[in-house]
């Protein structure tokens, strides 16, 4: 019974929370832009906008093309569920649910690749490709990050990789774990297509990765993407900021004030990454990846190091 | 045990009776599937009760070959094979009758069927045989049935070619390997596996052993630079033998190389690295190759490859394991390589024949030429989704059970190994990671380009959904597929306990229950995954409904309209991770020169990936040969009184030899 | 312990610094991320643990005012006046250094493991990192192809070095230490003229285009 309540808390955590997540980067965008910006709630209004629109589809799709955006939102939904965020457990944890966990934003990325590919469009092939690069690239430096966490936390589920940190005090292996969240902070970003990645903002699509994939969903559809979009941001970002903040509060509600707070600050450290930085050349993505690559590789050596 | 004759029997038997009725057509057709589904419905009844049950079951007769013994077992390590065989077998004969049906009357099928039949048996004998001479004797059958079955299509040259490479490949490894057995039987003083296995060998001799057991299966199995025959047999051969070849012909590679681990026992230290390092470079080759194919079976072969490499790296954590005295890991390895066994041939099979199914539709094999045919070809194109997706080891199908097992051993590694180990273990779980994610992007290639979008080619025709006879095999397969990716207990419980008997270490329930524990998890989770899905569907459902639902082009991005012809091709999606691997795949792009007016007429571009070590090691070697060959030539002018004088010669020679020269 | 965790942290900072020199093409990047890896560097011997002497805290405000304040101030006037923004890797690519880098990394790991050392080692992290920034400056030197960049590649070559000398540190006199700095003065000194007299003769300082007076 307790696990179901705490399922379904998580769910409606990531529906209701991860929107706003994208509200404060857009805030702080605007804010060293100097200007005032969309509210905090933008993306709720958008979202409850698309949804209550009418569905437009391609002649060329298939029901891939429709299926897409519910297959890729479930898989990140399900995904938040083997994940600690904070001091909360995860719901179901065992041995080796790091691997589901990387599959299954596989299994979203492949289907909405697909429903690209799925419209015969030239842009929405260059997109569909363009992601499907980068993010078989991301994905390597994501195994690497775990493999740091596996050998310092000598486990191999994530709830005590990153939830439970008797392992880690910062004295023993700080530098290892500043490196892996350094690494893992580069691959957030290559993940959830921000800058210096991805522009979410730009109008132009030849230089787009991911607006461009999804150029032509609309409706209902489109905002299942968007949310999804951002729970994956959550869920990734709650990967981060669990690592990062060691809770010891015993207090329920201020362990979640402390998440809470902690998922905000993330979001707000991201918007100032894309107000001072400038998007990579197209052809510089793969330096960027390899660079993140290398820190989590020097990150583990360090590791290594130590445990002898 | 007797049941398990019966189907052998059945095999050879049937196969002889469609050999001599080859002229009734139909009756000929109706005994090869009859026989075929019984006798392997039969193998996979045994099997199954077979790894229910523990002991062994063995069957042995005099056979008057020289240290031959026609002596046949079962062992988990042989039913689980056994499993694999029956499952791809059945499926791609029944589809072959159909696949094959517009050759009545051109080709005599009955010949075909014959030495499909008689390829089956020897490959069951071959999982089977307990006793060195007979392995040997059924590998060399499995070799000559399958290179007739490959040159169905004899009249074309580059059949014939690919053929005869097969041939030459596959007895260059047979050679190793009656080598080593030979080696193996002498010191063990008999050709019995059992006897062999009690036998303990000297250091020196088991690196040999080794060695010449790596060669000799790994060129069956296709490791890296010896998979050069694989990439040309593939297209060669019909479909639906395409997908038993690659389904399991290679598999008995891997088989071979199980079976003389357990054999040997105590293996050099330097086996398992070896091994891991053969994995990890035959499968990010092989999916990197087979990012630069654009035609669909040579695609297909190349990801044999890729796979191979995966089931390598279960076995090298296996050895590894095993040298270090960490048995969680080695059983756990050899238990991924085993499922993945099974799971490779279920999804390449099933991949194959889907394939084929396209390539009778539409009559060509260059995906660029392909597009849209989901909507011509509706059970194909969700097949081949289905195996396009446990491919790529997704989640849902059963690719990704046999992933986790392996990624799940090399982490083991990581936390319990020393630092050689560990450094091991890193490098093979960076490959891996990598090799899924190229897998994902070649199958998003392959499915996204055949059959989404629009169509590509010029003909612009309607295309014909295959026979059922060819999409229910396909379907039976993707049943399993899906079976094992959401139940996965119980394939993952019996991989275990082959691999147990394998490592000869028992597993005690407990034990079991905890390995299994995270397999249960998986289910659940994909449970609440599909409760998800259907609300989502329900929710998505209403808020459509409330509207009509327009329909119109795809939008152009402003442009008038969309040609197919602007669609991205299989060579545009490959070209930028090629581009970045340029240096490891020998990536090149060739474009035609821009001619220097104001209108230029016609530009080609084509790109093309060149398999390095076919054309940097092994046609120098054929370039060579050749020319020895020509100087050999010589000796054999024609002339009688030379090759009377050549046997003069060799009799002084011998009488020089064998003379009794005075004490 | 307090003093060793920040030590490892600043070690682990200085070759995070000499990986992202390996990554930046910018110029005016490269030389302000070289700044900061010589103020972290010159941070160190205080990170080293024992009491502050005149020793140390003449390296500190030796290395602050040559590495930090002076030598990154006449880059950013060379840079500005031959009016170059960007780097080209050379043969290399960007990719391939940075893995080329990750490589080194782990060589320098290995060789520190082998390595025995008599004294004080203070960090296990010291020696590698010494070596790995020391490899990596060479890599720079190597994989680059304006003068600029070597320079800071032999910079960072020097930064190597200094951490090398940290071990030695109760035993080198100060006056050794002068010298040092001093070289590496007269050395950045003189390759600032050569830049300009290239810049001169040829109108730019592209050091690959040198090979066009060899005969």
């Amino acid at each position: 019974m307790i696990l179901v309540v705490s399922v379904l808390l998580r769910f409606v955590a990531c529906l209701l929370f991860s929107p706003f997540l994208l509200g404060v980067i857009g805030k702080t965008k605007a804010f060293f832009a100097g200007k005032k910006g969309p509210p905090l709630l933008q993306p709720y209004y958008d979202i409850v906008k698309l949804l209550q629109k009418s569905g437009v589809y391609s002649l060329t799709t298939t029901w891939i093309f429709r299926a897409a955006p519910l297959i890729s939102m479930s898989a990140v939904l399900i995904a938040s569920f083997l994940i600690p965020f904070g001091d909360f457990k995860a719901p179901v944890q065992f041995w080796g649910d790091v691997i589901l966990f990387a599959y299954l934003f596989g299994l979203a990325r492949f289907f909405t690749v697909l429903a690209a590919l799925d419209t015969g469009s030239s842009f929405e092939g260059m997109g569909a490709n363009r992601e499907i690069v980068f993010s078989c690239l991301s994905e390597v430096v994501l195994f690497l990050n775990f493999t740091v966490l596996v050998v310092l936390s000598k486990s191999f589920s994530l709830s005590q990789m990153i939830g439970d940190r008797s392992w880690a005090s910062w004295t023993a292996v700080g530098p290892s774990l500043i490196l892996v969240i350094v690494s893992y902070f580069m691959i957030l970003l290559v993940e959830n297509s921000r800058i210096p990645i991805d522009d979410p903002a730009t109008h132009l699509e030849l230089t787009m990765i991911h607006e461009v994939m999804v150029l032509d969903h609309g409706g209902p559809d489109y905002a299942f993407i968007l949310h999804a979009s951002a729970i994956k941001l959550f869920v990734l970002g709650s990967f981060f900021v669990t690592l990062l903040i060691p809770f010891q509060s015993h207090s329920l509600v201020i362990n979640a004030a402390i998440f809470f707070a902690g998922m905000t600050g993330l979001a707000v450290v991201i918007g100032i990454v894309e107000s001072v930085r400038a998007r990579l050349r197209m052809n510089r993505i793969p330096s960027f990846i390899t660079g993140a690559f290398v820190l989590a590789l020097f990150g583990l050596i360090i590791a290594l190091a130590r445990a002898s | 045990m007797e049941l398990f004759l019966l189907s052998l029997g059945i095999l050879t038997a049937s196969g002889l009776l469609v050999l001599l009725l080859g002229s009734f057509r139909t009756l000929c057709h109706w005994i090869f599937s009859a026989s075929l589904t019984l006798a392997c419905g039969l193998i996979i009844f045994v099997a199954f009760l077979f790894l229910r049950s523990d002991g062994t079951a063995n069957f042995r007769a005099p056979w008057p070959v020289p240290f031959g013994e026609f002596s046949v077992g079962l062992d988990p390590l042989s039913a689980f094979f056994l499993i694999t065989i029956a499952c791809v077998a059945l499926a791609s004969g029944i589809y072959g009758c159909a696949y094959l049906h517009s050759y009545h009357g051109k080709k005599n099928l009955g010949v075909h069927y014959f030495f499909y039949l008689w390829l089956i048996a020897s490959l069951v004998l071959v999982v089977t045989a307990k006793n060195a001479i007979l392995f040997l004797v059924a590998w060399e059958f499995m070799a000559i049935f399958a290179y007739f079955l490959l040159t169905f299509y004899d009249e074309k040259r580059s059949v014939r070619r690919a053929g005869q490479l097969y041939l030459i490949a596959t007895h260059c490894g047979t050679f190793c390997l009656f080598v080593m057995f030979a080696l193996m039987g002498s010191s063990a003083g008999s050709m019995d596996f059992d006897q062999m296995a009690l036998t303990h060998y000297g250091p020196v001799l088991t690196a040999v052993l080794f060695t010449l057991g790596l060669i000799g299966f790994g060129v069956k199995a296709g490791f890296f630079p010896v998979h050069i025959w694989l990439p040309h047999a593939h297209p060669a051969a019909p479909s639906h033998i395409s997908a038993l070849f690659s389904g399991f012909l290679i598999k008995t590679g891997i088989y071979g190389l199980l079976r003389i681990i357990f054999i040997i026992k105590d293996l050099p230290a330097w086996s398992g690295p070896v091994v891991l390092v053969i994995g990890a470079v035959s499968g990010v080759l092989g999916v990197l190759y087979a990012l630069g194919q654009h035609e669909i079976k040579r695609l297909l072969a190349y990801h044999s490859i890729e796979n191979i490499g995966i089931i390598t790296l279960g076995i090298g954590m296996g050895l590894l394991g095993n040298a270090t005295h960490h048995e969680t890991i080695a059983l756990i390895g050899y238990s991924g390589a085993l499922l993945h066994v099974l799971n490779h041939a279920i999804f390449k099979c099933l991949l194959f024949l889907s394939a084929g199914s396209v390539i009778r539709s539409t009559g060509t094999g260059d995906i660029d030429e392909m597009g849209g045919l989901l909507k011509f070809l509706p059970f194909t194109g969700h097949l081949f989704l289905i195996g396009s997706l446990s491919i790529c080891g997704l989640p849902l199908f059963n690719g990704f059970v046999s992933e986790w097992l392996v990624f799940r051993s090399l982490f083991d590694g990581v936390v319990h190994l020393d630092k050689f180990g560990i450094i091991l273990a890193v490098m093979s779980l960076v490959s891996l990671a990598l090799i899924g994610g190229l897998a994902a992007i070649c199958f998003a290639k392959a499915f996204g380009v055949i059959f989404l979008g629009q169509n590509r080619s010029h003909a612009n025709g309607v295309y014909k959904e295959n026979p059922w006879m060819m999409w229910v095999p396909m379907a039976f397969l993707a049943v399993i597929c899906v079976w094992i990716g959401l139940f996965p207990k119980t394939m993952v419980s019996f991989s275990l306990t082959s691999a147990a008997s394998f490592i000869s270490k028992e597993i005690i329930p407990a034990e079991m229950d905890s390995l299994l524990q995270p397999i249960s998890f998986f289910t659940k989770v994909f449970g609440v995954f599909f409760l998800v899905l259907s609300l989502l569907i329900l929710l998505r459902f209403f808020l459509i409904k409330r509207y009509p639902v327009r329909l119109i082009g795809t939008w152009a991005c402003g442009y008038e309209l969309l040609a197919p012809r602007m669609q991205y091709t299989a060579s545009s999606f490959a070209e930028p991770i090629l581009h970045l691997f340029k240096r490891v795949v020998c990536f090149k792009v060739h474009r035609s020169e821009m001619p220097l007016t104001d209108f230029p007429k016609e530009l080609a571009l084509s790109s093309k990936v060149v398999d390095a070590p076919e054309h940097f090691i092994f046609s120098p070697i054929l370039v060579l040969l050749k020319k020895i060959s020509r100087v050999m030539l010589k000796l054999q002018s024609g002339y009688i009184p030379q090759y009377l004088f050549y046997i003069l010669f060799a009799l002084v020679a011998l009488l020089l030899w064998k003379f009794p020269w005075g004490k | 312990m307090m003093t060793s965790i920040w030590l490892d942290m600043a070690l682990a900072v200085i070759v995070i610094l000499a990986i992202c020199l390996l990554g930046t093409s910018r110029l005016g990047s490269i030389v302000a991320l070289f700044a900061f890896q010589s103020s972290i560097l010159a941070a160190v011997p205080f990170l080293l643990g024992g009491e502050i002497g005149i020793h140390k805290l003449v390296i500190t405000i030796g290395t602050l005012l040559v590495k930090v304040i002076f030598i990154p101030y006449m880059l950013l006037w060379a840079v500005r006046h031959v009016s170059i923004r960007r780097d080209s890797p050379g043969i290399l690519g960007v990719s391939t250094s940075l893995l080329l880098g990750g490589l080194l990394i782990a060589l320098s790991f290995f060789l520190s493991s082998k390595l025995v050392l008599s004294g004080k080692t203070f960090s296990g992290l010291l020696i590698p990192s010494a070596f790995s920034t020391l490899f990596i400056g060479f890599l720079l030197l190597i994989s680059r192809t304006k003068a600029i960049t070597q320079v800071v590649g032999y910079l960072v070559m020097e930064n190597g070095i200094f951490l090398f000398a940290l071990l030695l540190f109760e035993t080198t006199p100060l006056l050794v230490e002068l010298g040092i700095f001093l070289d590496i003065f007269v050395g950045v000194f003189v390759m600032g003229i050569i830049m300009n007299h290239i810049q001169n003769e040829f109108d730019h300082m592209d050091t690959s285009q040198l090979k066009s007076l060899k005969e």
